[in-house]
């Protein structure tokens, strides 16, 4: 990979909460339009991985660079860089006090990306792309649970990022919603968006991934396409894991 | 925009009504020199208010007399006599008329006039009482009026004689608990305790004709200074003993009956009567209170909502003032806030501060400092996914505070909100100790001059009902409004 195409470089990073060791010198680099799922069992740090990359935690040791910021430098303005970084929460966290097209205009026009005329009609296009053009005006405690995380991707998507991190997007969710939500992601990995994913659905994972990472105990065990880690796991632990997920 | 400009010019209206209020009672002639007077407002037949709202007794007709002959002028503050006679002691007024003895002790702290009326200390007992000499009071309870001299006499007593004592703050309510029996006996000034029987007060004096502790009533100024104001009451009240004016003054009192100062007795034994009569009374109490309670909402919340931000702010160190604030005037009872900014802190800045000014103040630190607790419980109730997902997309913590977390926070807290008003609205009723002629201190006042506590509470618990009535209703509305 050469360093124009890199949009993640992570090294040596480590992480302890108190005496927890949760991330222990991981190294990472993911590239321009890659999609890279996080697999591994609860508990073994991938969230905290990927709040690092945006910032929501610091590491305690170690460099991220993300689209060329380097974060883990203090004067570097996080803000400016978390504007290109989208976050899709596994609880959605849409804001509560305001309806569904408000939660996607409302940064856009904080940070005065977009005048309010602009930034409606981007949100109007992106709750087309979405499926929900008729939820606008609703206040976002009327909507399920796959409407919402829809709606969450589409406020992501407002502030026009180039990298998106999804936390496990689909747990929280009734199955019957899952498909849904997976759909907009497809279509957004089609489009080119680097995107890292923390999911526990590994056909989706198949689907998409151009690279599957395996956490577990604060390591990447094992990464490797979908077909490497799926069909040819050498980890043992893999093994272990991925016997326990789809015989479940 | 609009509604922040109505809001706006809303507080500078109030602030200049604040202002008006509190200056109100300064604006004197200028050619002539005016002085402070603090005075007890319950103390017959030296000092009371009859029934045009007007002080009268024989303090205040010694005082009115002297003045005009020794041509000044003088702005009176009544209160209770502790209050009155600290405000003196701190700088706040110039001089004290209010019934108290000269003692060795106030000689280092004041210095007095010519002693202008002989006074003892009286025993008391229920009427019907069966106590027959102050060895019938062991291990009874006695009632005794903080601060005053007949009080520290009956206090001499206590381990001679074996009894407990239990403290009041005003005349009416310490005779009234002997007269119901709860107390068994209290030690009140003879001239006092006559003119309170010869009214209908149901007690008797035990010791006429031998008086406690006799001693003297004199005019009091803080030690070394208003010489002028001193030696003014000294000649003024010379030349009233010298041609009868002080004479005729005492008989008036205490050849007194009740009705000459209350009015009809017909207008006392109805709810109706006791309205009417005390009609401008009860309206500028109910108005004094309706502005306590309208500033001190108003201010107090603003200030809470700054500490409960602060609260919450990212820098440690405001954090932290937030919480020293808070923790402060939480802690602090009421009552002793208001008589530290009233009477404690004009001694250190060596400013007065008016009555009105000092309760909206002690208001707003305490009633504020509720108000922050909650306000930072609020926004902190606010889910923690709520600021991360305003935070991811690159909104700073301060606009992710304003535009998300407060207004969700706020929404929480709408109900404490409503309490902390209906609180604010009781909590004025303890500014009267300030001597703020709110609803509570027009009630004290009321029946200390008609001895009707039953009716005159009644009303004033119904104003109060009717107020808090309001503020529910109003606020009910708002919160709907808000959703
Ligand atoms: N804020 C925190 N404080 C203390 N421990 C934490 C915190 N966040 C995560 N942990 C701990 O770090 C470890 C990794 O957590 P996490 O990254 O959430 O794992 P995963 O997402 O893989 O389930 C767990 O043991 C978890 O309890
Ligand atoms: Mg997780």
């Amino acid at each position: 990979m050469s360093e124009a195409q890199v949009k993640v470089h992570v090294d040596k990073v480590n992480k302890s909460y108190g005496e927890n060791h949760v991330l222990r010198d991981i190294s990472l680099d993911i590239a321009e339009n890659e999609v890279v799922v996080m697999i591994g069992p609860s508990g073994s740090g991938k969230s905290t991985f990927l709040r690092m990359l945006n910032q929501l935690e610091t590491p305690d040791n170690g460099t991220i660079i993300v689209d060329g910021y380097d974060i883990s430098d203090k004067n570097t303005d996080i803000n400016k860089v978390r504007e290109n970084i989208g976050m899709v929460f596994q609880n959605f966290n849409l804001f509560n006090n305001y309806t569904v097209l408000e939660n996607i205009m409302l940064a856009p026009v904080e940070l005065k990306k977009l005048d309010k005329v602009a930034a409606e009609k981007k949100a109007r296009e992106l709750l087309e792309t979405v499926g929900l053009s008729d939820k606008a005006d609703m206040p976002v405690s009327s909507l399920s649970g796959g409407q919402k995380q829809r709606i969450a991707i589409a406020r992501a998507l407002a502030m026009t990022p180039d990298i998106m991190l999804f936390d496990e997007p689909t747990s929280a969710l009734d199955p019957e919603m899952v498909g849904d939500v997976l759909d907009v992601m497809k279509n957004l990995a089609e489009s080119g968006m680097t995107m890292i994913i923390v999911t526990h659905e590994m056909g989706f994972a198949k689907q998409v991934a151009d690279r599957v990472v395996f956490f577990e105990s604060g390591k990447i065990q094992e990464s490797g396409t979908p077909d490497q880690v799926f069909d040819a796991p050498k980890n043992e632990r893999l093994q272990e894991f991925l016997s326990k997920v789809t015989h479940a | 925009m609009f509604k922040k400009g109505i809001l706006i010019s809303f507080l500078a209206m109030l602030s200049i009504t604040t202002f008006v209020f509190a200056m109100g009672d300064n604006l004197v002639h200028a050619d002539k020199p005016n002085y402070i007077i603090s005075t007890d407002a319950t103390y017959p037949p030296f000092d009371f208010q009859d029934k045009n709202n007007q002080y009268v007794g024989i303090d205040q007709d010694i005082l009115k007399e002297i003045s005009k002959r020794e041509n000044f002028t003088y702005t009176l503050k009544p209160m209770s006599f502790n209050s009155a006679a600290q405000l003196v002691s701190n700088g706040q007024a110039d001089g004290i008329i209010a019934g108290m003895v000269i003692t060795e002790e106030r000689k280092a702290v004041y210095d007095h006039s010519t002693p202008y009326y002989k006074t003892g200390v009286a025993w008391i007992v229920k009427k019907d009482s069966k106590i027959k000499s102050l060895k019938d009071l062991k291990g009874k309870t006695v009632a005794l009026k903080t601060g005053t001299a007949a009080s520290e006499y009956g206090k001499s007593l206590q381990a001679k004689y074996g009894f407990n004592v239990k403290y009041f703050n005003d005349t009416d309510t310490m005779y009234n608990d002997v007269a119901v029996g709860n107390s068994a006996a209290t030690f009140e000034d003879m001239p006092v305790i006559q003119y309170a029987i010869k009214n209908g007060v149901k007690l008797k004096v035990m010791n006429a004709d031998n008086p406690g502790n006799a001693g003297w009533y004199g005019f009091f100024v803080k030690k070394g200074e208003n010489k002028a104001l001193l030696s003014a009451f000294n000649r003024g009240f010379a030349a009233i003993k010298k041609d009868g004016t002080y004479d005729k003054i005492v008989a008036k009192y205490l050849g007194a009956n009740q009705s000459t100062f209350t009015g009809a007795k017909k207008d006392n034994f109805s709810v109706l009567g006791i309205l009417k009569a005390n009609k401008s009374a009860f309206l500028k109490g109910l108005w004094q209170t309706i502005m306590l309670t309208f500033l001190g909402i108003i201010l107090a919340s603003i200030w809470g909502v700054v500490l409960g931000v602060m609260g919450v702010s990212q820098n440690k160190f405001v954090r932290g003032v937030s919480t020293t604030i808070i923790y402060i005037f939480r802690g602090l009872p009421l009552m002793v806030l208001a008589f530290f900014i009233y009477i404690g802190l004009p001694g250190v800045i060596g400013a007065k501060i008016p009555a009105f000014t000092a309760g909206v103040l002690t208001l707003v630190l305490n009633e504020g400092a509720y108000t922050g607790a909650f306000v930072r419980g609020g926004f902190e109730a606010v889910e923690v996914g709520q600021m991360e997902a305003a935070r991811s997309l690159g909104l700073p913590y301060r606009t992710a505070m304003r535009r998300v977390i407060m207004p969700q926070g706020l929404k929480i807290m709408v109900p404490s909100f409503i309490n902390q008003f209906i609180i604010t609205l009781k909590d004025t009723s303890i500014l009267s100790a300030i001597g703020l002629l709110e609803l509570t201190q027009t009630g004290s006042l009321i029946v200390a001059r008609n001895s009707q506590g039953f009716r005159v509470w009644a009303i004033v618990a119904i104003m109060y009902l009717i107020i808090i009535t309001l503020l529910t209703w109003f606020s009910n509305w708002a919160q709907k409004k808000l959703q």
